[in-house]
């Protein structure tokens, strides 16, 4: 009876595994291999080396970029939860219940209207005749404009500004997990409203500050188009150079490495935070 | 001070949703600019941009590319997502762990990886670039996230409700077409509007796979690359203005729907 | 009943699904189908991979009218971009390519231009410094024509700088420009500009010349608020946001010289660096006649002034007879040009190895 359920359970699962195997697996086996490849002039050498991984290890340009991306996906993680933290922390227990999803919908309808078309706005708003500098001298505190876009700043807020949405569902989607009873029992028991976050609503929505930290941590280190469009060329950052050695250089094997120290790292990351990776509730 | 942390709970929510809305708004403050450049001073109001957005036959193409797209990878996202979950949650097959690391593993792949994965393989086996590759990508990245919000929305309690009604003599098809499945329709509903949101929106996987029929992403990011003025913004503003409306169509349906029920 | 409701939804939700899908299968069952217009059996398609400014709908649109053909293009920041997109596709994929005129002796050597019948080019229509037989031909067969030229130089907002301080390519150094700067991101144009203010022709730009060229650029990046392409640099400029382009010309200014009449561009004492596009046939073209045509079509008058005022970048024709009107060509400064191709030196274009280690430079200098 059991061996029959499992084996159900097998068939069921089946189709979605064998979509992950040719989509994913295949693929990604597909990139170690071509980074093992080397770019000779116009063509590929097929045979096999460790050429592109040496490059990797003793490029500087490559460690810079490297480094800038870290930074710049770091700020982005850190911010990104510090504002969406009490946000959510206000849609779960400030918002009468039957608005909640409402207002949740509100914040994620913004990011209906095209990435691409958002951080080009982002640009033009950062520009230094734009919204914020007109805004900021009209009301007298600068004189000059400053200069906001194309710079690290402008990257780190369009990134913000699009998981601070991301951060926003996943905590709450943790804190509406808290049991009701739990903190007002807390309360009964003399608890004060500060000693009831800390000891029992913060650990509790740990979880999804750390599915939102992660999801940004993977989606803004291998985010090309935010970068590209508001950091203005002024630095590179590891995507950018990937996409370089694609379109100009055509070098697919130096790019396949540069693809796996971005998953490498990616995993890292996974790892040390495995335990936390789960919005299920803990039975 | 509860009065107080009340208003500083609205001052801070307002204020982040300032934020959140702000490049939004002078996206669409701008489409209507008369001007070409979508820049202050505001020059508008004025219709050409939008006039140029519809005799474009270009962007209208994208953006019914990217619906397409949208609407089958998000389908196949959350299909493949619930059968998975539901495999895994009520039968709880050997190897269970492995099964569900090994669905899970793409959300840990930066898009810009399995973009460049899909293009390589697809260059061997000489397939050419393609809407169906766009597709076959957005439904990679989104299976683990409907896979993951519909496993964790399959609670012990619900398996109850299946084991009676297999009691009673109902088959597997029905147990999870009349139970399984309204029971888990909020979760279904969002998996597959954020399927579909993050398909919509998605730009590095498609500029990868896509040739000559692009998605609208692509279709903005080249129009950009050639040419400045307030033509995107009105795209951008009329794909807004169509979430907007169609989310409240989809608010007000349910809540007629759930109207229904309980007077029933 | 409630769940009653819900399943049939479901259903419904599903069977919506499910016919899109089938759309989608539809459209993408024929790949050829790309525009709403050609829908008539009798359409053909062209694909051609180009600079942006072939994209402009009021380039094509008389030639896809004509002769009821859709032009797909492809456009690329750099010949490096462009070869990569070729590298990647299958043989008949691209039908049209454009490209430097520089590149096309080497790309012609690795066969992939198509021969093309020199009887169908009226050569005499061009200006003579842009014919270049020596680069168009390979043993005396023609691989490319010419069509549009300009000039990688600086271009700037002569409301706010002065634009006879320009006049010396030094002054870009100057603490004044700070933060005022774009760089067009074309490493060897840019580069051979750097090289020219530190007195180094481009035809004699050597491996060893490179530190001191990287140097001059580390400084010049220092001065910049950015580093862009052809739009992104325009833009930098139409806004404000900066005040000049190093490597820029008139194809950054002249397409926004209706809305800002300050903009502006010049040749420095120093000289500058001549670009010059030609478009060429590809070998693996299966409409090798068809892109012939449209190639005739892009170098006819008609074309040629289309092409020189298209909306990504203007330029100059390469054809004495584009159609253009006395005040288009006041704007590309038709009369002076005599003047500009003697101060300005063609792209040298390094052989690979010096090419691979100007680009080592370049990036290393934007990484930051």
């Amino acid at each position: 009876m059991r061996h029959q359920r499992s084996w159900q359970g097998w068939v069921l699962v089946g189709p979605a595994l064998l979509v992950t195997l040719v989509l994913f697996a295949a693929p990604m086996v597909m990139v170690i291999l071509t980074s093992l490849y080397r770019r000779n002039g116009g063509t590929t050498d097929r045979t096999l080396s460790l050429d592109n991984y040496v490059r990797l290890a003793t490029d500087s340009t490559i460690h810079q970029a490297l480094l800038n991306s870290l930074e710049v996906v770091g700020l982005t993680v850190f911010f990104s939860t510090l504002v969406a933290y009490p946000l959510a922390y206000i849609i779960a227990f400030r918002v009468p219940t039957q608005w909640q999803a409402l207002v949740l919908l509100l914040t994620v309808v913004p990011f209906w209207t095209s990435y691409v078309v958002r951080s080009y706005s982002w640009l033009l708003v950062l520009a230094k005749n734009g919204v914020i500098n007109q805004t900021l001298q009209g009301a007298g505190l600068i004189g000059d404009p400053i200069t906001l876009a194309n710079t690290r700043f402008a990257t780190v807020l369009a990134f913000v500004h699009f998981f601070v949405m991301v951060s926003t569902l996943t905590i709450y989607a943790s804190l509406r997990q808290i049991p009701r009873n739990l903190p007002l029992a807390a309360r009964d028991l003399g608890a004060s409203p500060w000693h009831v976050f800390t000891r029992i609503t913060l650990p509790l929505s740990l979880p999804g500050v750390t599915v939102g930290a992660f999801l940004t941590f993977v989606l803004a280190i291998g985010d090309y188009i935010t970068p590209q469009i508001v950091g203005g060329g002024n630095e590179l950052l590891l995507p950018q150079l990937l996409m370089l050695q694609v379109s100009r250089r055509g070098d697919f094997p130096l790019a396949a490495a540069m693809a796996l120290v971005l998953l490498v790292i990616v995993a890292a990351v996974y790892v040390v935070s495995a335990k936390n990776l789960t919005l299920e509730r803990k039975r | 001070m509860k009065l107080l942390r009340g208003s500083i709970s609205w001052v801070y929510a307002l204020l982040v949703f300032g934020f959140i809305l702000l490049p939004v708004a002078s996206l669409v403050v701008f489409s209507f600019q008369a001007t070409n450049l979508p820049l202050p001073p505001f020059t508008g109001p004025s219709l050409r941009w939008y006039e140029a957005l519809f005799a474009d036959s270009g962007m209208v193409e994208a953006l019914r590319n990217s619906l397409v797209v949208g609407v089958v990878s998000a389908f196949f996202s959350t299909l493949l997502g619930f059968l998975s979950a539901y495999g895994l949650a009520r039968y709880r097959p050997d190897g269970a762990r492995v099964i569900r690391a090994a669905l899970m593993t793409p959300l840990g792949v930066s898009y810009l990886v399995i973009g460049f994965g899909l293009a390589i393989t697809a260059n061997e086996l000489a397939l050419g670039r393609s809407l169906v590759l766009v597709t076959l990508g957005h439904i990679i990245i989104n299976l683990p996230l409907a896979f993951a919000i519909l496993l964790s929305q399959m609670r012990d309690e619900d398996e109850t409700l299946e084991k009676a009604a297999r009691d009673l003599g109902a088959n597997e098809w029905v147990v999870i077409t009349r139970i399984a499945i309204p029971v888990l329709l909020p979760g279904l509903l969002a998996a597959f509007l954020l399927s579909f949101t993050l398909s919509w929106d998605e730009f590095i996987i498609a500029f990868f796979l896509a040739d000559f029929d692009v998605t609208l992403p692509i279709e903005i990011w080249s129009q950009l690359r050639t040419g400045l003025d307030a033509k995107t913004n009105a795209a951008g503003t009329l794909v807004f203005a169509i979430s907007v409306v169609a989310l409240t169509l989809a608010y007000v349906l349910n809540r007629a729907v759930q109207q229904r029920s309980r007077r029933q | 009943m409630h769940k009653t409701r819900i399943t049939v939804s479901m259903a419904t939700l599903s069977a919506a699904a499910l016919l899109l899908a089938s759309c989608a299968g539809g459209t993408d069952a024929e790949p050829s189908s790309s525009s709403q217009s050609a829908s008539t059996d009798a359409a053909q398609e062209l694909n051609a991979l180009v600079w942006c400014d072939h994209t402009d709908p009021a380039l094509l649109a008389p030639f896809e009218e004509a002769n009821n053909v859709t032009v797909n293009v492809r456009d690329y920041e750099g010949t490096g971009v462009a070869l990569g997109i070729l590298e990647q596709s299958q043989p008949g994929d691209w039908d049209v390519f454009v490209i430097d005129s520089v590149d096309v002796p080497r790309v012609a050597e690795a066969g992939l231009l198509a021969e093309l019948d020199k009887a169908d080019f009226d050569f005499e229509q061009f200006f003579e410094e842009v014919r270049l037989p020596e680069i168009h031909e390979l043993n005396g067969v023609l691989y490319a024509v010419p069509e549009k030229f300009g000039y990688n130089t600086v271009a700037f907002n002569g409301a706010n700088v002065d634009a006879e301080k320009m006049r010396d390519l030094s002054f870009l150094w100057d603490p004044e420009l700070a933060g005022k700067i774009a760089i067009y991101d074309y490493y060897i144009p840019v580069m051979e500009f750097v090289g020219l203010e530190l007195g180094i022709e481009p035809q004699n730009i050597t491996v060893d010349d490179l530190p001191a060229i990287e140097a001059r650029l580390v400084e010049l990046k220092a001065q910049a608020a950015q580093v862009g392409d052809v739009v992104s640099t325009q833009t930098a400029l139409a806004t404000g946001e900066v005040d000049v382009i190093v490597g820029g010309g008139e194809f950054s200014t002249s397409v926004l010289n209706a809305e800002n009449p300050d903009l502006d561009w010049i040749l420095p004492n120093q000289g500058g660096i001549r670009w010059q596009q030609a478009i060429g046939v590809l070998a693996g073209s299966e409409k090798q006649e068809l892109a012939t045509k449209f190639v005739q079509y892009i170098v006819s008058a008609e074309g040629q002034a289309a092409l020189a005022t298209s909306s990504c970048y203007w330029g100059m024709p390469a054809n004495e007879n584009a159609a253009l009107t006395d005040e288009q060509k006041d704007i590309l400064r038709w009369d002076e040009q005599a003047g500009f191709i003697a101060n300005s030196y063609p792209y040298y274009i390094p052989d690979a190895d010096l090419d691979a280690a100007m680009l080592d430079v370049w990036t290393r200098v934007i990484v930051g």
